[in-house]
C-alpha cells in the first residue's frame, strides 16, 4: 500500500479537527453530527459550487447531492491521507465540475443574475489569494501550505495565473479559457500545462512548513 | 493511453484537479481512479497542492430549505409527530386500566427474577466497502454476553494493517461520540469485560487508527468494520 510521504498526518487547527471529528461521528450514522457538520461547512462550499455553475438553484441542487454523498461515504475518509476540508471541497468541485457537463448540452446562459460573480472577478480571486490581504487566508487549513502555494503562483507569468484562475475559479474547459481570453487553444494548453508545472516544481522545492 | 506512465499519469491528475480535463477522458479517468492508487496518490497531492486557493472563495449561505430537503431525503425513518390517537380517548382508558395493572404487575415480577440466561448477542462486523481507497478488508464477529458485561470479538477475513496503524473497536450511540472499547488484534480480536457494553449502543465499528489508538478519542481512521445490534 503506498502512502505518499508529503501528506498530512494530522488537521493542523482546532476547526480542521473539529471537521475531522465530525466527520468521523458522521461515518458512524450520527444525525446530529451531519446536521452540524453541514452547519459548519454548507456555505463554503457552496460559494464554490456557485462559482462554477452560475446558477444559485442549480449550485443548492449539487450541494444537496453533495451531501448525500458525503452522509453515504463519510466512512471512507481518512484523516490521514487528506485534511478535511480538503476532502470535502474536491467531492463539491467534482460535483460541480460534472454538472457543466449537463450545461453544455442547453444552450449557454450568461448569467448576470448572481450578485458578486462579474466577469473578471475570477482574476481578483487568484489576487485575493495571492496578495494575502485576503480574510479567509487566515483561517486556511494549512496555512504553511497556502503560504507555499501563494509564493509559487506568484512567480507564474500572468497569462499563466490568470488561464488557470478561469479554469479552477469558475470550472472552464480549455476551448472556454480560449475563448474568454481570445487566445488560440493550443497557447491555453500550454499556459495551463507550463503553469502547473512550474507549479509542481516550485512548491517541491518549497517544503510545506518553511515558507 | 497508457496510464502506467508517471508523467501522463501526473499531468492527467492535475487537469483532473484543476478542472480542466474534460468530458469522456474525465469520465475515463474516474473510472481508473478506484483501481489504480498511483493515480490516486498523485490525485491527493494535487488537491493538497491546488486547493488551499478554493479557501479564498466567499462563503454562500444556503437557504434553509437545502437542510429541511437533506434531512428529509436522507432521514425519512426520522419519527413524526404522533398524532392524536385513539389511546387519548378517555373511555378507552378506563376499560383498558384494568388490563394496564396485570401488566404493570407482569412486569414487576419478571423485574424480580433475576436474567441468568439471557440468550447471548451476536453481532455480525461487515466489511465496509465504502471505505474504498488504501483501507484492508476487515469483518468480524461480536459475541456479547446477554446482560452486556462480556464481549469477545473475533476476526473472521482480516488482513493485519501495516505496523503504523491499529484496529480500535467502538460502541456507537443512536446519537453522540462513539466510546472507545480499546485495540483489537488483527489475529485474535479482543475480549472486553465491562458493566454497560449494550447500554445505548446501536452498532459496533472497528476503525483504523494509528498505532496505540486514536489520538483524540474519537475514531479518526475510516471505519473498516460495522455491525448493528439487533436485540
Amino acid at each position: 500500500m503506498s502512502t505518499p510521504a508529503n501528506l498530512p498526518s494530522t488537521p493542523d487547527n482546532a476547526r480542521s479537527l473539529e471537521v475531522a471529528k465530525l466527520l468521523a461521528q458522521v461515518a458512524l450514522g450520527d444525525r446530529a453530527a451531519f446536521t452540524a457538520l453541514y452547519e459548519k461547512t454548507s456555505a463554503h462550499l457552496l460559494g464554490v459550487i456557485l462559482r462554477i455553475t452560475r446558477n444559485r438553484e442549480t449550485s443548492e441542487d449539487i450541494l444537496q447531492e453533495v451531501y448525500v454523498s458525503i452522509w453515504r461515504s463519510a466512512s471512507g475518509f481518512d484523516a490521514r491521507l487528506s485534511q478535511p476540508t480538503t476532502w470535502l471541497t474536491s467531492i463539491a468541485r467534482n460535483r460541480a465540475i460534472d454538472s457543466l457537463r449537463r450545461r453544455q448540452t442547453q444552450p449557454m446562459v450568461v448569467s448576470t443574475q448572481v450578485q458578486g460573480l462579474d466577469d473578471g472577478e475570477e482574476h481578483d480571486m487568484l489576487q485575493d489569494f495571492l496578495s494575502g490581504d485576503a480574510g479567509p487566508l487566515e483561517q486556511l487549513e494549512r496555512a504553511a501550505d497556502a503560504r507555499a502555494l501563494r509564493g509559487c503562483l506568484q512567480r507564474l507569468s500572468g497569462e499563466q495565473q490568470q488561464a488557470m484562475a478561469l479554469a479552477f475559479f469558475q470550472g472552464q474547459s480549455y476551448s472556454e479559457v480560449a475563448e474568454h481570453l481570445s487566445q488560440p487553444l493550443g497557447t491555453v494548453k500550454s499556459w495551463v500545462r507550463r503553469g502547473l508545472s512550474s507549479l509542481k516544481g516550485c512548491l517541491e522545492r518549497t517544503a510545506p512548513g518553511t515558507a | 493511453m497508457d496510464y502506467g506512465r508517471r508523467e501522463l499519469a501526473d499531468r492527467l491528475a492535475a487537469e483532473y484537479v484543476l478542472g480542466t480535463l474534460r468530458g469522456p477522458a474525465r469520465r475515463r479517468f474516474m473510472a481508473l481512479l478506484s483501481a489504480h492508487p498511483a493515480l490516486r496518490t498523485a490525485v491527493a497531492s494535487w488537491q493538497q497542492r491546488l486547493l488551499p486557493m478554493a479557501e479564498a472563495v466567499k462563503p454562500v449561505a444556503p437557504r434553509p430549505i437545502v437542510l429541511q430537503r437533506l434531512q428529509a431525503k436522507l432521514f425519512a425513518d426520522t419519527p413524526k409527530p404522533v398524532p392524536q390517537g385513539w389511546w387519548q380517548r378517555l373511555a378507552l382508558w378506563q376499560g383498558l386500566s384494568g388490563l394496564a395493572l396485570v401488566g404493570v404487575v407482569g412486569l414487576a415480577v419478571l423485574q424480580a427474577t433475576p436474567r441468568p440466561d439471557a440468550p447471548p448477542i451476536v453481532v455480525v462486523l461487515s466489511a465496509n466497502d465504502a471505505a474504498g481507497a488504501g483501507v484492508v478488508p476487515a469483518s468480524f464477529v461480536a459475541s456479547l454476553s446477554g446482560d452486556g458485561s462480556t464481549l469477545v470479538l473475533k476476526p473472521v477475513k482480516v488482513t493485519s494493517p501495516d505496523a503504523a496503524r491499529a484496529f480500535e473497536l467502538w460502541a456507537v450511540p443512536p446519537s453522540g461520540a462513539p466510546r472507545s472499547l480499546g485495540l483489537v488484534s488483527a489475529n485474535s480480536g479482543a475480549t472486553i469485560r465491562r458493566a454497560g457494553l449494550l447500554r445505548d449502543t446501536a452498532a459496533f465499528a472497528v476503525s483504523l487508527e494509528p498505532q496505540g489508538g486514536s489520538p483524540t478519542g474519537a475514531p479518526t481512521g475510516p471505519i473498516v468494520s460495522l455491525g448493528k445490534v439487533q436485540l
